[in-house]
């Protein structure tokens, strides 16, 4: 199972990687999987093993793909950081103690949305943020997060479903 | 239930910053525009840190800086005593004014004073080793602040202007009526001005000063503004003044002497 994970974890990175370089339509949308890969790193990984490999996750992206070296990995280390406490609050401290993945079925798409939302709100907040420089207005921010998020909700439950086997089998 | 030690969450902390800080320093080597950003924001934090650092520093400093500009007042203070008269000598018949008394000037610091009673007082840190005599008045930029009563060797103890037994001869604006000034015994900034005869007018507003004929406090000093009036027994105005001196707010002051204060007492006599 674990193999099964690392190498469904490459694959959604080479997606990423994919949705980079050929899902740009506009500068007001960006399509991401990462804040889910980070999400659904198996939980006997602790919090600053899990930061690092974000950080690579991160970096990984940022060099095959897009131009801004260190954009990703700044804007995921904080979401592996925040990653136990997002599990215990949405889906409750057990999770956590068992180090028993979430699942869609066993867990509900309602939770996992909710744990994929405060994912992707950190993780966008401070890549737009970080990608604007302050040369951008707040009111293209805000839309650029809006619709962002929106797209990128859709891929998340989707990586989601790739990440747990439970789910898929 | 044993308790969580804090070691892995700090750690955590640790490299939750350490790695944050190398994804801003890839950052930066990436981009001239997030170079830019990053360097302003990082000089906007340094600006605060050291901000902070120095309001703190400037805060500790205070009361170096207060005793600085006591000093600073203090001598402004002596000049302007000095200057006066010697407008006063310049103006006026030297017959007469060349007999006036001149004044010797003390900077000291309150050590105690009383505000909540009928009877204040005050504690100054100058005593007669410093040259302190009783009789002496005690005043500041924005006025009067009392008579000093007795003096051991190193402190002098004098009754406050917010004091029932205190009168001083007051001056109703430049060229008015004379009175005596005394506490209107309830605020920290009210006093009357009693016997000012019927026929000196006045406005609301119109400054008050030690007349000059009291001995203890040299002429022309500022001692607040006029406000409403009253005729007594259809005789004189009494009008309440709002004193410059905010009393509660004193610190440093300065003791005023009439040289020729013990002459005229025992020619008086």
């Amino acid at each position: 199972m674990k193999k099964g994970f690392w190498i469904a974890y490459v694959l959604l990175l080479i997606a990423q990687l994919l949705l980079c370089n050929y899902f740009v339509f506009t500068p007001w949308m960006m399509a991401t999987l990462l804040p889910a890969m980070v999400l659904c790193l198996p939980l006997n990984i602790g919090t600053a093993g899990g930061m690092v490999i974000a950080c690579l996750t991160g970096l990984g992206v940022d060099f095959l793909a897009e131009g801004t070296i260190g954009l990703n990995a700044l804007a995921l280390v904080p979401v592996a950081f925040a990653r136990k406490k997002i599990i215990s609050i949405v889906f409750g401290q057990e999770l956590i103690t068992r180090e028993k993945l979430f699942t869609i079925r066993r867990n509900g798409l309602t939770a996992v949305l909710m744990a994929l939302f405060i994912s992707l709100t950190i993780f966008l907040a401070i890549y737009i943020w970080a990608d604007s420089a302050g040369t951008r207005s707040f009111g293209f921010n805000a839309g650029r997060f809006g619709a962002s998020l929106a797209v990128s909700m859709i891929f998340c439950v989707l990586s989601v479903r790739v990440l747990t086997p439970s789910d898929s089998r | 239930m044993p308790r969580r030690s804090a070691l892995p969450g700090i750690i955590n902390f640790a490299v939750f910053i350490l790695l944050e800080i190398a994804s801003l320093y890839l950052l930066s080597h990436s981009s001239d525009l997030q170079k830019t950003w990053i360097a302003g924001a990082g000089n906007a934090f340094k600006g605060a840190i050291w901000g902070s650092s120095e309001k703190v520093r400037n805060f500790f400093s205070l009361r170096g800086t207060n005793e600085k500009l006591a000093q600073d007042n203090f001598i402004l203070q002596k000049e302007l005593i000095s200057l006066r008269e010697q407008l006063r000598l310049a103006g006026a018949d030297t017959v007469k004014i060349g007999k006036l008394p001149g004044y010797t000037t003390l900077p000291a610091e309150v050590v105690k004073m009383s505000h909540a009673k009928q009877h204040n007082y005050i504690i100054v840190n100058k005593g007669y080793e410093d040259g302190v005599q009783e009789k002496s008045g005690i005043v500041t930029r924005e006025g009067v602040v009392g008579i000093i009563d007795a003096v051991s060797a190193h402190f002098s103890y004098a009754l406050s202007f917010q004091n029932a037994d205190i009168s001083i001869s007051a001056r109703l604006g430049s060229e008015g009526g004379s009175g005596l000034l005394v506490w209107d015994g309830k605020s920290s900034d009210g006093a009357i001005l009693k016997e000012i005869p019927l026929q000196y007018k006045y406005s609301p507003g119109d400054t008050i000063y030690t007349s000059g004929h009291s001995l203890v406090f040299p002429p022309d000093i500022p001692l607040g503004t006029a406000g409403k009036a009253k005729v007594v027994n259809g005789s004189t105005n009494e009008i309440q003044v709002t004193l410059f001196q905010e009393f509660k707010a004193i610190r440093y002051v300065t003791i005023v002497h009439n040289n020729s204060f013990d002459e005229v007492e025992e020619f008086l006599r």
